[in-house]
């Protein structure tokens, strides 16, 4: 659509974007390639290229094993967020009518607390002696805490998804947003109640954001390795653990950035599979 | 009521909190009728179609569809469709899907949908955009589209909210005829609002002229405009010249006023009681009933002065001073004879058949347009 050839000015309002990819994108990327394909000799990072670190990962089936649990628990959480997410933008945006401001700004407020914080906020609540267990102990409902609560995948999945909704909220919210109300009116007006309105008008055109948001929560889940770490116990180890102790413990910089490459190309692979299904039949919202 | 009719509203009301958007009112409309509901912008014309829609909920009264009421069902079970202002296409439908949904909503088929959505097509005369977006199509096409897709699973009638409303001038000359075609060939009825009088009067069979959500008449086109039940709708509709005067008694059957002085004899009045002195009345003439020194005989010849000429192409409007008061008069560019000037003396004949009255109270309902409500 756009034409081919820029004028001088054009050319030159495309600098500071440049310049900013450049730096934060381009640079630290392209950097992280490179020292992948070098070893570690002592202490020393040495520019040697080689492809060792690669080939560690494809022989030892620890690390892609890993890898694949990760993959599905992100994948998991994902459908979770977008599950506990989608009902409460759906509501949001369409029963509430008074104090709507309010309620999307406490949908949004967890995003301004410490991670940190909402983490041990977690831990408190599914301990041993939390929230939960204490609650079930009082009424007699259990004598002893129940203990798959804390340290496992579960804790990880749970704490995750709650870390993911308001990034899953904000882009449905926006997209339901955006369907003009009469669209609804006519659906109604033409035979469809309201689940059938919902099955075929509001799904299909909230589809780019549905899709948005499980790429951020399937992103933030694959990525992260504090959560893990705090909750998720000895089998609670992701791909992200594994890449941070190879920086953080083992000293071995070219040894993660391969395998930060490998979750990169992974994770772009998933995203473009997903992309895929984020526009609707006439690219309504995707403008 | 009769059974004849397809949509009957008894006492509908809607009321915002303290706000009253239409007053109680009861209108039966007729199988196969084109029925307008007619008024300027928040008068409740709207609000009545969503109500018939079940779009909005009445606060009281009740709705009658072919007979059963169905105040309190949902619009999805309503069998009549709206044909909203701005087409509410669904953008991520194809045509020949957008038409689809009303039937795929009924359990049909897109197999067994085919011939009725190609019969539809034909019908608006879109054959060939069955895989167009909405879109892809032009404000025009769109309407047609909305309009098939009312159409295509036969409801019960058809409800227009200021259908051609986003069209242009032409356009929208253009889409009357075809509209009103269609209802012609389909047979169901149309209720039709409008803010357009020129498309109310030549488009309905019945109009409902309505003001602050009270309706002031419902009737033909012709006894809306040579019959109006109000000031409102004497102002609304066509053009009229409002002159204040004062009410003196009948003679016999004829009522009569006076104005700056003359005194005249009208056709009509909607004014009760026996006269007061000094009685304020307003006095109205169409101004296409006016006749400016003209050979023809009228029962009152008038003198004024000429104000204001304005050439409009097919006529020349002439605003004349009467007594203080100005009596605007359409001459036909045909008959136009040029001696008339600025400040020339002009003789304004009109017959008593012309002249309606009215209380002087409806004064401040009067709507005025120099020239057509646009």
């Amino acid at each position: 659509m756009g034409e081919r050839i820029s004028s001088p000015r054009a050319l030159l309002r495309g600098v500071p974007i440049t310049i900013w990819m450049l730096c934060l994108v381009a640079v630290p990327l392209g950097y992280t390639l490179l020292i992948s394909f070098f070893q570690v000799e002592g202490l020393q990072i040495a520019a040697k290229l080689t492809i060792k670190n690669y080939r560690q990962f494809f022989t030892d089936p620890m690390y892609s094993g890993i890898l694949l649990k990760s993959i599905l628990l992100s994948l998991a959480i994902a459908v979770l967020g977008i599950l506990t997410g989608y009902p409460l933008a759906y509501m949001l945006s369409f029963r509430v009518r008074r104090g709507k401001q309010a309620l999307f700004m406490l949908s949004i407020i967890p995003l301004w607390v410490s991670y940190l914080v909402r983490i041990i906020a977690w831990r408190t609540i599914l301990g041993n002696k939390g929230v939960i267990n204490s609650a079930l102990t009082a009424i007699g409902l259990i004598q002893e805490p129940l203990s798959f609560l804390l340290y496992n995948r579960f804790a990880i999945a749970v704490t995750l998804t709650y870390i993911c909704i308001p990034f899953v909220f904000i882009p449905v919210y926006t997209a339901l947003e955006k369907i003009p109300r009469n669209i609804m009116e006519a659906s109604s007006d033409l035979g469809a109640g309201e689940f059938r309105t919902f099955l075929n008008v509001v799904l299909p055109l909230s589809l780019p954001g549905l899709v948005t948001g499980f790429i951020f929560a399937f992103i933030i889940a694959l990525g992260d390795y504090i959560i893990p770490q705090q909750l998720g116990g000895t089998q609670g180890i992701m791909f992200g653990n594994l890449i941070w102790s190879q920086f953080g413990f083992a000293f071995n910089w070219p040894f993660g950035a391969a395998l930060s490459f490998i979750l990169l190309a992974i994770s772009v692979t998933i995203l473009g599979l997903t992309s895929r299904f984020g526009s609707t039949e006439g690219g309504f919202l995707s403008e | 009521m009769s059974e004849e009719n397809a949509i009957e509203l008894r006492g509908v009301k809607k009321a915002w909190g303290d706000v009253i958007a239409v007053q109680a009112f009861d209108i039966g409309i007729r199988k196969g009728e084109f029925f307008s509901l007619l008024g300027p912008s928040g008068c409740g014309k709207t609000t009545t179609l969503r109500m018939i829609a079940g779009l909005e909920e009445p606060t009281g009264g009740q709705i009658l569809l072919e007979g059963h009421d169905v105040s309190r069902v949902p619009a999805y079970r309503r069998n009549v469709h709206t044909v909203f202002q701005d087409y509410a296409l669904f953008p991520h439908m194809t045509v020949r899907k957008n038409i689809w949904f009303p039937l795929k909503m009924r359990g049909v088929s897109l197999a067994d949908a085919r011939p009725r959505i190609d019969r539809v097509l034909r019908l608006v005369n879109m054959e060939g955009f069955e895989r167009r977006l909405p879109q892809q199509l032009s404000g025009g096409q769109r309407q047609r589209i909305a309009l098939a897709r009312s159409l295509v699973d036969e409801p019960a009638a058809l409800l227009l909210d200021e259908p051609l409303g986003a069209l242009d001038f032409k356009l929208r000359g253009a889409m009357q005829k075809v509209l009103k075609d269609i209802q012609r060939d389909v047979g169901i009825t149309f209720v039709y609002v409008t803010h357009d009088q020129t498309e109310a009067l030549t488009m309905s069979d019945r109009i409902a002229v309505m003001k602050s959500g009270r309706v002031h008449q419902i009737g033909t086109p012709d006894e809306i405009y040579s019959r109006p039940a109000t000031a409102f709708v004497a102002s609304f509709i066509g053009e009229m010249n409002f002159l204040h005067g004062h009410r003196l008694p009948a003679e016999g059957e004829v009522p009569r006023a006076e104005v700056g002085g003359h005194r005249l004899r009208a056709s009509r009045s909607t004014l009760t009681g026996t006269p007061a002195a000094g009685e304020e009345i307003l006095v109205c003439i169409r101004t296409e009933r006016v006749q400016v020194n003209s050979h023809r005989g009228t029962e009152h010849e008038l003198q004024g002065t000429v104000r204001r000429i304005v050439y409009r192409g097919t006529d020349y409007e002439v605003t004349c001073d009467l007594a203080g008061q100005e009596v605007r008069a359409v001459v036909s560019a045909v008959d136009w004879n040029a001696v008339l000037h600025t400040g020339s003396p002009a003789r304004l004949g009109f017959n008593s058949a012309d002249i309606t009255l009215f209380p002087g109270a409806e004064e401040k309902e009067i709507v005025q347009y120099s020239t057509e409500a646009v």
